[in-house]
C-alpha cells in the first residue's frame, strides 16, 4: 500500500503555494499534473521518508543481494561525526556532520560530490560525539537542528542562512545524549521541544523562525523523538515525546490534548510514533515497550488498546506491513514479529539489534555490529534472505538507511556509502 | 572359588590403573600450559587484538600487550576512544564520560587491577615460584564436556577456579569474583572458538556474567603476533 502513495508533502507544499495565489482547484490540478510529470524521480525529504515512517515507495529493487552485499556507487567519507541520516532530492543530498565541536550542513551532488557546506553551530560531543539529527527539505528551504538545540533554516540552493534560532537561550533544557529533534514542517509552521518549564514545546513561523505559539505540554525535559503529525478534518496534531511522556499537541496553537504517561521514569524516547486509521503505535524502549492506542475521531482523546512491555527498542524505529510490527529489541538482541491486533510476539529473529525500513515488499535491517540485512517479512515470520557487513565508515552504526531511486544510502559515521540495488 | 579370585583381581587392576591414570594438578597444569603453547609463548614479544567488545553498546576494542609487563586497552565508550594502560611502572586512563579528557594516574586497587592485567605470561606460568597455590577439586560437566576444577589462591590471597577440558587441556571456563558497591560478585568468564596462532591457542570469543546476569561478550577479528611496537605507545600522554 506504501507504494502507491503519492502526494509527498513536496507536493502538498507546491499545492499550498499555489493556493495563495486563488487559483481554482481545476487549474491547481492541472498544474500539479504537470509539474508531477516534470519529475519521475522519488524524493526522500525528511527524517525516514514521507511519512517518517521507514517505508520507501520504491520499485524494482533486488529481491537478494550478491555475496558481499550490493555494488558500491560511491563513498564519500568526509562527512563528519555524526548519527543522521541523508534527504535526497531531485538534485542533491543534504546530511549533517560534526567537526571540532561544529555541527556542519553539507550539500552533495547525486554522485556524492560536495557543492557546499555551512556551519550552523555548536554540536553535541559530550557522548555519541556528532551530528544527531537529518535536515527536512522543502520548497528549496532546508530546517535544520543540532545537539546544542541550535535550529536554523538554509536556502538549499546556496547554503545561505535565513535564520537561526538558539532554543537553550528560550529556557531550553538540555539533556545527557543531546537534542536530537529531526525538524517537522506543517504548513507554515516548524515544531521543536526546547523542553523548558514554561517553553516545552514551539511552533515557529518556518519563514522567519518567529515563535507562533509555546506549549508547556507537561513541563518535562526533551526526549529525543522526531515527531509525527497527524491530520485530521478537524485538526492537527503533533505527537511526540517529552521526557516520560507522548503528548498530543494541536499544532494550530499548542494546546495539549491528551498525554500518556510512561512506567518508571526511563528518559530515551526516541522511535517516531506511526498513525494509521485511527490508532496510534509507538514504541518506548525505556518506557511502556510496544503500545497500541486508539484516537477518537475529533483526534482530542486516547484509549488503550494493547502494550507489550517485552518489545522494548529503544532507537531502532519499526514498520508495521500488511498486519504485523517489525523491530528488534534492545536488551536482548534479536529482531521481533508482533501482531499488530494483539501485541503478541509472533517470532524473533537474532540479528543483533538496530534499525528497520521497508521497500518494494521487503525488509532492510541494519543492526549496530554492521549487518545490513535484507528480510522478507512473512506475515508472523520474519525471513532472512541476504547480508552484507558495512565495513567502511566510524564509530556506531546508529544512523538509518535510506533508500531511494534505487540506492541504498548507508550514514556510518563520517562516511555516507551509496549502494546499488536496483534490478538491472 | 577360582573364577572369584580371578574377577577380584582384574577388578583390582581396573581400579588401580584407573587411579593411576587420575593426574595430579601439577600434571594437569603442565599439559594445560602444553596444550595453549606457552612454550612458543615465551618467545613471543608482544600480541596485539582487536576486535568488539559488547556491554551495553557495540564498541571496537583493542589490547596491547608487549613482554613483560606492559598493556594497553583501547576501546569506545559511548562513541568516544578511551585508554586503561600500564607502562611497566605506573598505571593510567582516561574515562572521556565523566566529562575529563584528561589522562588520571591510577592508584590503590585500580592500579593492582591493571598491573596484574599486564602480567604477559599466564597465570599458570612458573606458578610455584609466584607462590601461588594450586589445588584440584574435581571433575565437573560442562556443556557436555568433562573439565578439571582448579581451585588457585594466588600469592596475595585472590582466589580463582579454572575449568579444563580433561581430554585436550584448553581452558573452557574460569571464575573469579570483582568487588562492586553491591559487595563481592562472581565473575563467570566462557572461552570458546579457539584459534591455533603460531603454534598458540586463543580465544577468539569470550562470554562473561557478573553475578548470574550477562555482562559483556568479546569478539577478536585479529591477533598480531610479534608485530614491533614502541614503547611509548604504553606511556601516559602528557599533554
Amino acid at each position: 500500500m506504501f507504494r502507491e502513495i503519492v502526494f509527498s508533502k513536496y507536493y502538498y507544499h507546491k499545492i499550498n503555494l499555489l493556493m495563495k495565489f486563488n487559483l481554482n482547484l481545476k487549474t491547481i490540478i492541472v498544474i500539479f499534473l504537470f509539474v508531477s510529470n516534470c519529475s519521475f524521480a522519488q524524493q526522500v525529504l525528511e527524517w525516514r521518508g514521507i511519512q517518517r515512517n521507514g517505508v520507501y515507495p520504491e520499485k524494482n529493487l533486488l529481491t537478494s543481494w550478491p555475496e558481499g552485499g550490493p555494488a558500491l556507487l560511491w563513498e564519500n567519507a568526509s562527512m563528519g561525526n555524526g548519527y543522521g541520516s541523508p534527504i535526497i532530492t531531485d538534485n542533491n543530498i543534504f546530511i549533517l556532520g560534526e567537526t571540532d565541536s561544529i555541527c556542519y550542513l553539507y550539500a552533495l551532488d547525486l554522485t556524492g560530490k560536495e557543492i557546499w557546506k555551512s556551519k550552523i553551530g555548536y554540536e553535541w560531543v559530550y557522548n555519541y560525539p556528532g551530528a544527531r539529527t537529518t535536515p527536512t527539505y522543502v520548497d528549496g528551504l532546508l530546517y535544520v537542528s543540532t545537539g546544542m538545540g541550535i535550529v536554523s533554516c538554509f536556502e538549499a540552493s546556496s547554503g545561505k542562512e535565513k535564520w537561526t534560532i538558539d532554543m537553550q537561550k528560550i529556557n531550553g533544557r538540555n539533556v545527557r545524549f543531546g537534542y536530537s529533534e529531526s525538524l517537522l514542517i506543517d504548513g507554515d509552521k516548524t515544531f521543536f521541544m526546547p523542553g523548558g518549564a514554561d517553553t516545552n514545546v514551539v511552533a515557529l513561523d518556518r519563514f522567519t523562525g518567529k515563535i507562533l505559539w509555546i506549549s508547556k505540554g507537561l513541563g518535562q525535559i526533551p526526549s529525543y523523538c522526531s515527531p509525527l503529525m497527524i491530520k485530521l478534518p478537524q485538526r492537527n496534531i503533533l505527537v511526540t515525546f517529552s521526557k516520560n511522556a507522548l503528548l498530543g499537541i494541536d499544532a494550530s496553537d499548542g494546546k495539549l490534548l491528551w498525554s500518556q504517561v510512561q512506567d518508571g521514569e526511563g528518559d530515551v524516547q526516541v522511535n517516531t510514533p506511526w498513525y494509521e486509521n485511527g490508532y496510534i503505535y509507538y514504541i518506548s524502549g525505556d518506557g511502556n515497550g510496544a503500545v497500541k492506542l486508539k484516537l477518537s475521531d475529533d483526534g482530542t482523546s486516547i484509549t488503550d488498546v494493547w502494550k507489550n512491555k517485552k518489545c522494548d527498542n529503544l532507537m531502532g524505529a519499526f514498520v508495521k506491513v500488511d498486519g504485523y510490527i517489525y523491530t528488534s529489541g534492545y536488551e536482548k538482541r534479536y529482531y521481533y514479529v508482533l501482531d499488530e491486533k494483539t501485541g503478541d510476539i509472533t517470532d524473533s529473529v537474532k540479528f543483533d539489534r538496530g534499525t528497520i525500513n521497508y521497500a518494494d515488499g521487503l525488509l532492510y535491517l541494519y543492526n549496530e555490529k554492521g549487518h545490513m540485512g535484507l528480510f522478507k517479512p512473512a506475515g508472523p515470520k520474519l525471513e532472512k534472505v541476504s547480508s552484507f557487513t558495512v565495513t567502511k565508515g566510524t564509530k556506531a552504526h546508529y544512523a538509518h538507511p535510506v533508500i531511494c531511486n534505487g540506492i541504498l544510502y548507508i550514514r556510518h559515521g563520517k562516511s555516507l556509502l551509496a549502494y546499488d540495488i536496483r534490478v538491472k | 572359588m577360582k573364577r572369584i579370585l580371578v574377577f577380584a583381581f582384574l577388578s583390582l587392576v581396573i581400579v588401580f590403573s584407573s587411579l593411576a591414570q587420575e593426574l595430579t594438578v601439577d600434571q594437569i597444569i603442565e599439559k594445560h600450559l602444553k596444550a595453549m603453547g606457552n612454550d612458543i609463548m615465551l618467545k613471543v614479544n608482544t600480541i596485539i587484538s582487536s576486535g568488539h567488545i559488547t556491554r551495553q553498546d557495540y564498541m571496537p576494542l583493542k589490547i596491547i600487550r608487549m613482554r613483560p609487563n606492559k598493556y594497553k586497552m583501547e576501546f569506545d565508550m559511548q562513541d568516544i576512544t578511551a585508554y586503561q594502560a600500564y607502562d611497566g611502572t605506573n598505571a593510567w586512563m582516561t574515562a572521556p564520560w565523566t566529562g575529563n579528557m584528561e589522562p588520571q594516574v591510577l592508584t590503590g586497587g585500580g592500579a593492582n587491577d591493571m598491573k596484574s592485567k599486564a602480567e604477559f605470561d599466564v597465570v599458570f606460568y612458573q606458578w610455584k615460584e609466584k607462590g601461588h597455590n594450586a589445588e584440584l577439586m574435581g571433575k565437573e560437566d560442562y556443556n557436555g564436556l568433562e573439565v578439571y576444577k582448579i581451585k588457585l589462591t594466588q600469592a596475595d590471597g585472590t582466589i580463582e577456579y579454572y575449568f579444563i577440558d580433561s581430554r585436550d587441556f584448553i581452558l573452557q571456563k574460569k571464575i573469579s569474583y570483582r568487588k562492586t558497591r553491591n559487595g563481592e560478585m562472581e565473575v563467570l568468564t566462557m572461552y570458546s572458538d579457539y584459534r591455533d596462532i603460531q603454534g598458540m591457542k586463543f580465544a577468539f570469543y569470550t562470554e562473561s556474567l557478573m553475578g548470574g546476569q550477562p555482562y559483556s561478550t568479546i569478539e577478536y577479528e585479529t591477533i598480531e603476533i610479534n608485530t614491533k611496537l614502541d614503547e611509548k605507545v604504553f606511556s601516559m600522554p602528557t599533554e
